[in-house]
């Protein structure tokens, strides 16, 4: 039994498929009992070589429960962190090519799980947590530790390990069937000649998905009463807007583009029906308060433009920026007040270079707060003098010189 | 003569039907009180990919012909609907998805074991019997072979083994008996590779079954078809699609038993109706007797005076 163990660690370690701990969302009056062993368990396993050392960090209570009495009826739940611990720590080139799984293997060889392609794959739709679900922050939990390697059992709410690994394989290749995919793919019969030594088939082995072709525009003619077109420009979303392909993709099985069979043949994609609802969703979760205007008018869209969205001219330094420099890197991006120092932070009197915008300063007007002239702090606008000089010197004196220094 | 007699029909009717009515309450407070370790088993149609390896467990599993199971992949067998036959306990039928046509959804068909079952009710011998666990089983030596229990089965489960002529079985799922016997799963639930098939205590299966419709409301219609169907049963699913266009019979709440029983209890009740009905026709018989008895005097009469006349 402990040699088994010995094999299953450092593979689940290195990543094989998922690893659920549903104790942690069942609203379970013993769940603090559950947690107290999932600790344990943590603990009692020293992981050898763990090249993902900084993950390490220790399941508490408080991962997950905000209050210190969480109880059946408020189990004072936090955002579960399972989302983000494998995107923060993780990404899937990092993770193994080929995972081996025999942790079921009576009547059948292991399974040589081609990891990378399947990683790969997973980036453009769930991410790594489509197969490494209920993982939260810390180590990737091993398949084994939440689900039963017996059919029969206690816990019926989690399905078994044969379960487990199956739904994985099967809810995207739902079209495997025994000599067509299931034994050539993955299982082949133990026989007395079996060697022992598995191995991804070679139509799998070592490869990596092919670069996609991204859809620059989609235009649609829908039936809305007003406004038909709709325009969608899918390369701004993930390049200028940085949505990555799981935000949207996220439900969309594998099916959807590889509809045919064969392996080679990967055209076109499935039409799914879509209530109302569910349509609208990939564009409302963002576009929050947008009106039906936004995406459905009389004539195509033009491109993204800055000025146009936003009035906010990119003129000299701001035009050579990327968008997350100033909005950050969360997606989607939020709108910016027109305040400078929301960015720039350091401008403060006395640390501004004015010469940078075009002014350098006179004296009598260097020592001056930034808002006695900017009124307002609408630093887009050029103060006027006479908002203070109403002598006859102005405009004769400029408040400097005019150029850049 | 004639009013007693009306007041004795009246009087043995008003016990007659006094008796029924006692029989009929007896008969319904006379339901068995199920245990609450019955079984169950989840079938989530979402999950099933139409391996079909539980068609062929279950053969096996209970000594029928069956192919290799290489010969499962078969997919033309998804294009008529199929029904369990005394070959195959069990069959796994497709329906289209709309919603996506590449999923389409897989239904398995068995004897749903249903709480209240109609079979055992119907079963003049007391051949079929509803176990403790839940489970509906069918004695081979009991067995007359009178096939009440196919007719009266809501869902047409039981099958009759047509090619036995000598000793014909009736043949249903029964849970795997003998396998649970020897701490064995279900053929069918051992071997699905997908879990599609939920095990367990009914009460803790139906929890599941709460659960994912719950949880994946936009998947799942909100209906488990078996948790009220007949009084309820010991199979039950969940599914993408309303259960009457997965030709599920649509079924009200109240067990299939109840009527017939009732009405069946009742007029077998102790067997006092029954000694009641011959009681009565007797008593008809007998007034009929002795009025023909006057009759058969006054003609005697008449034939003794003729004789007079003639002599």
């Amino acid at each position: 039994m402990n040699k088994i163990y010995f094999i299953i660690i450092p593979l689940v370690l290195v990543c094989c498929l998922l690893g659920s701990n549903p104790k942690l969302q069942t609203k379970n009056p013993k769940m603090e009992e559950n947690m107290v062993l999932l600790q344990d368990k943590i603990k009692k396993k020293k992981m050898p070589e763990n090249p993902y050392e900084n993950m390490m960090q220790g399941l508490k209570c408080q991962s997950c429960h905000a209050g210190d009495y969480p109880n059946k009826n408020d189990p004072m739940l936090r955002a579960c962190l399972r989302n983000s611990m494998l995107a923060t720590f993780h990404f899937s080139p990092e993770g193994p090519d080929e995972v081996v799984i025999d942790a079921m293997s009576e009547n059948y060889n292991g399974v040589a799980f081609s990891h990378k392609i399947h990683a790969q794959m997973s980036d453009m739709s769930t991410g790594c947590s489509g197969c490494h679900h209920y993982n939260t922050s810390g180590r990737l939990l091993s398949c084994l530790e939440c689900h039963d390697s017996k059919r029969s059992r206690e816990d019926i709410t989690v399905p078994d390990l044969k379960a487990a690994y199956h739904r994985q394989c099967l809810t995207c290749h739902k079209q495997w069937f025994h000599e067509n995919g299931c034994s050539t793919m993955c299982h082949t019969r133990k026989t007395s000649n079996s060697t022992g030594s598995v191995q991804s088939p070679p139509s799998v082995k070592g490869k990596t998905h092919p670069p996609l072709k991204e859809p620059m525009k989609m235009v649609w003619e829908t039936n809305s009463e007003t406004g038909k077109i709709v325009t969608f420009f899918h390369n701004e979303h993930n390049k200028i807007f940085n949505i990555s392909c799981e935000t949207c993709h996220k439900q969309d099985n594998c099916l959807k583009c590889h509809e045919n069979k064969k392996h080679d043949d990967y055209s076109g994609t499935v039409k799914i029906k879509k209530s109302f609802e569910n349509h609208h969703k990939a564009c409302i979760d963002c576009h929050k308060g947008s009106s039906c205007q936004k995406c459905h008018r009389d004539s195509e869209r033009e491109p993204f433009n800055h000025v146009q969205s936003s009035g906010w001219v990119l003129k000299s330094y701001h035009s050579q920026l990327s968008c997350a420099k100033c909005h950050g890197s969360q997606t989607p991006y939020k709108k910016l007040d027109r305040n400078c120092t929301s960015c720039h932070k350091n401008f403060i009197t006395g640390n501004f270079e004015h010469g940078k915008a075009g002014l350098v300063l006179s004296e009598n007007h260097k020592g001056m707060e930034c808002i006695s002239c900017h009124t307002g702090s609408d630093f887009s606008k050029t103060p006027e003098c006479k908002t203070c000089h109403d002598d006859k010197s102005y405009p004769a004196q400029s408040p400097g010189k005019r150029g850049r220094k | 003569m004639k009013n007693l007699n009306r007041r004795d029909f009246f009087k043995s009717a008003a016990l007659g039907v006094s008796l029924t009515v006692l029989g009929t309450s007896k008969a319904k407070g006379s339901d068995k009180m199920l245990s609450d370790d019955r079984l169950g088993i989840l079938v989530d149609t979402d999950v099933c990919v139409g391996c079909r390896h539980c068609e062929w467990a279950c053969r096996v599993a209970h000594n029928l012909p069956t192919p290799d199971l290489d010969n499962y992949s078969d997919n033309s067998v998804f294009k008529e609907y199929r029904r369990p036959d005394a070959g195959s306990l069990t069959v796994v039928n497709k329906f289209e998805n709309e919603k996506n046509p590449l999923l389409p959804i897989h239904v398995k068909v068995q004897c749903m074991h249903c709480e209240r079952p109609a079979c055992v009710s119907a079963c003049i011998v007391g051949a079929l019997t509803k176990g403790d666990d839940g489970s509906v089983v069918w004695d081979d030596d009991k067995c007359i072979g009178c096939r009440y229990c196919m007719v009266a089965c809501p869902f047409q489960i039981p099958t009759y083994d047509y090619d036995r002529s000598i000793d014909p079985h009736i043949r249903k799922c029964d849970l795997c008996t003998d396998r649970r016997k020897n701490d064995e799963l279900p053929a069918c639930v051992n071997i699905c590779p997908n879990e599609a098939l939920l095990f367990g205590k009914r009460d803790a299966v139906l929890a599941v079954a709460k659960t994912r419709v719950k949880r994946k409301s936009d998947v799942y219609v909100n209906h488990i078809y078996g948790e009220h169907e007949v009084g309820g049963t010991s199979w039950m699913y969940i599914a993408r699609k309303s259960f009457d266009k997965l030709n599920m019979p649509h079924l009200a709440a109240n067990p299939a038993p109840g009527i017939s029983e009732s009405i069946q209890h009742g007029i077998f009740a102790y067997f006092v109706p029954p000694v009641t009905l011959y009681a009565l026709l007797g008593t008809i018989m007998w007034i009929t007797k002795r009025r023909s008895g006057d009759d058969d005097e006054l003609i005697s009469d008449e034939e003794e005076k003729g004789k007079g006349g003639k002599l």
